[in-house]
């Protein structure tokens, strides 16, 4: 399994693997590790906003709604020490982690 | 997703209101060994415990302190507090003298200091460790597989014992005297050493229990008192001149060096914890290993062969089986025993020292600098004390007149204060053997949330502290 380390806000909040973008979402639902692109057409899942009254992030290209709940119960292991994140991914320990930037909606930064 | 985030601060039984708490707290402080001192040290007196009873009904332990205040003057005052909450489940008799402070002796342990003492518990704990609750958080599903993957990336980038605080003490413009501050921060927890553990050795929890309690047999040396690990460092902190009765140094001992030493307190003495603190006791036991390594040759270099550095060997060798033991045979066979659903825990605990650990260092570090006279506070007083008078600051202040002897005991502000003596000789103690003296017309700058004291030197001191807030805003 690949562990990567990252900065929770600002320059370097997102690693990207395989081509996958993950962020670390502060959401009042609670915290989690976010795959930052919508499995519908690929949308930026880090600039969605939740459907009122739900877990639900809304895509803000086609409007598609995801559940969090999943990655709330049982979503990749992480553990955040003030602003960094150690996440450990299912994927080999060989993998190529790259760190980028992502802006981040304030639905993920509460 | 209607209501707001969820709360993160785990609620307590029978909760005091601000006000009973505030009660509550004052009647434990009233308790005569917790009065102030009029000496700087105690005197081979465990039960002594300055705790600024007259600060106590103007705090707020009812909240829970953000991450900004926790090196901040309610801090401190709960970790004092909670020391002596948790040292009265603890055996302390003086090596001498004990018949004159026997008085001491069923004043701390009475049953109305301790049971006054776990009334307020739960709310000191709140207040003082709360902030970890947002500081460190575990989430997602956590297998087998993946906490052994996360160790093994730790494993890969061990600490090194590269300590910010060691570089501090080497680095001042006395390094003895840092030396001797830097170890007498440890001695509330080594000089009682282990016994936050012991809290979780009795029941019947299976093999792991027995295992818990090797690693327990080593720190009380077999029983063989020449070789306990307190008394080890006993013999350190006398080797460089230092005294070795418990808490003499009370009111020297910074809030985060508390911090540390009670969090393990916390920890067992709150079963519900275990796990936690499964894995704050293996970073600790990982971590010590090349932190003991350092702090020995900083003893050997600042003091050269006359420190008796064994208790840090000593560590060296022994926390390298404690580390194994404590992964091989106490955490992988409870995550066996209990399941999987424990493991954020125990990471949640091997986490959260690591947080108190940057804490601590970094109060240290500061610590070490007002002590070598950093920031200048004697130098600032005149820009500070103009920008006052010019009205370019707002500085609320108070004016205080007090008598030849009295002797201020140890606290911290929460802001910048400006110290300004209008008449009379006033001592600002700073830390173990670090002073200033101030004379009329003189001053100095304290910097927010540095340990300090002081006493007076003359028949009468007239001085005025102004509440500057950030004092680098004087300046501009």
């Amino acid at each position: 399994m690949l562990v990567v380390t990252w900065e929770t806000d600002g320059i370097g909040n997102c690693v990207v693997l395989a081509g996958k973008p993950y962020v670390y979402a502060r959401t009042t639902a609670g915290e989690f590790v976010l795959m930052a692109r919508c499995s519908h057409r690929g949308g930026p899942l880090h600039l969605a906003s939740f459907s009122p009254g739900t877990t639900r992030l809304v895509c803000p290209w086609h409007s598609r709604a995801t559940s969090v709940t999943k990655a709330l119960r049982a979503g990749i292991p992480a553990v955040r020490r003030g602003k960094r994140v150690t996440a450990v991914f299912d994927v080999p320990a060989t993998e190529k982690a790259e760190i980028e930037y992502r802006p981040l909606s304030p639905d993920l930064v509460c | 997703m209607t209501s707001g985030r969820p709360p993160t601060h785990a609620p307590y039984p029978y909760p005091l209101s601000a006000d009973a708490l505030r009660e509550a707290v004052a009647q434990y402080g009233a308790n005569p060994v917790y009065q102030d001192s009029a000496e700087w040290f105690n005197e081979d007196n465990p039960y002594r415990r300055q705790m600024r009873p007259q600060d106590l009904g103007h705090l707020d332990f009812s909240r829970v302190l953000p991450a900004s205040e926790i090196l901040g003057n309610s801090a401190l005052a709960a970790q004092r507090l909670l020391t002596s909450i948790y040292e009265a489940d603890m055996m302390y008799l003086p090596p001498t003298g004990f018949a004159e402070k026997r008085e001491d002796f069923s004043a701390f342990y009475n049953a109305s200091n301790r049971t006054l003492g776990e009334m307020i518990r739960p709310a000191l704990e709140r207040h003082a460790y709360g902030f970890l609750d947002d500081e460190v958080h575990v989430t997602g599903k956590w297998t087998r597989d993946s906490f052994r993957s996360y160790l093994e990336a730790f494993a890969e980038n061990p600490p090194n014992g590269d300590s910010p605080s060691i570089r501090a003490v080497e680095n001042s413009r006395d390094p003895e005297r840092a030396a001797r501050m830097y170890l007498l921060q440890f001695a509330a927890d080594f000089l009682s050493e282990a016994s936050p553990m012991v809290r979780n050795a009795l029941g019947n929890y299976g093999n792991p229990q027995s295992e818990w309690f090797k690693i327990i047999i080593d720190e009380y040396g077999y029983g063989v008192h020449e070789t306990k690990h307190s008394r080890l460092y006993e013999n350190t902190l006398e080797s460089v001149g230092l005294r070795s009765d418990v808490h003499h140094y009370w009111q020297f001992y910074l809030s985060s060096s508390l911090m540390m030493n009670n969090y393990f307190h916390f920890l067992a003495k709150n079963h519900e914890n275990f796990f936690r603190h499964l894995g704050a006791l293996y970073y600790t036991e990982t971590a010590l290993i090349e932190d003991c390594r350092s702090q020995s040759k900083m003893m050997r270099k600042v003091f050269g062969d006359s420190a008796d550095v064994t208790y840090f060997d000593e560590h060296v060798h022994i926390d390298t089986h404690h580390s194994r033991m404590a992964i091989d045979k106490l955490i992988w066979p409870v995550i066996e025993q209990c399941g999987e659903g424990v493991i954020p825990d125990i990471v949640r605990g091997f986490e959260e020292l690591q947080a108190i650990n940057v804490i601590a260092d970094r109060d240290l570090v500061d610590q070490i600098r007002w002590m070598d006279g950093e920031p200048a506070g004697k130098d600032l007083h005149g820009p500070v004390r103009a920008a006052i008078d010019s009205g370019t600051v707002t500085a609320p202040v108070t004016r205080v007149v007090e008598p030849r002897g009295k002797l201020t005991n140890t606290f911290v502000h929460d802001e910048d204060v400006l110290c300004h003596v209008v008449s009379g000789t006033m001592k600002v103690v700073c830390g173990l053997d670090s002073h200033h003296i101030l004379e009329a017309g003189q001053g100095m700058v304290i910097p927010r949330q540095r340990l300090h004291g002081a006493s007076i030197e003359s028949e009468e001191c007239v001085y005025e502290i102004n509440s500057v807030g950030d004092y680098r805003k004087c300046l501009s």
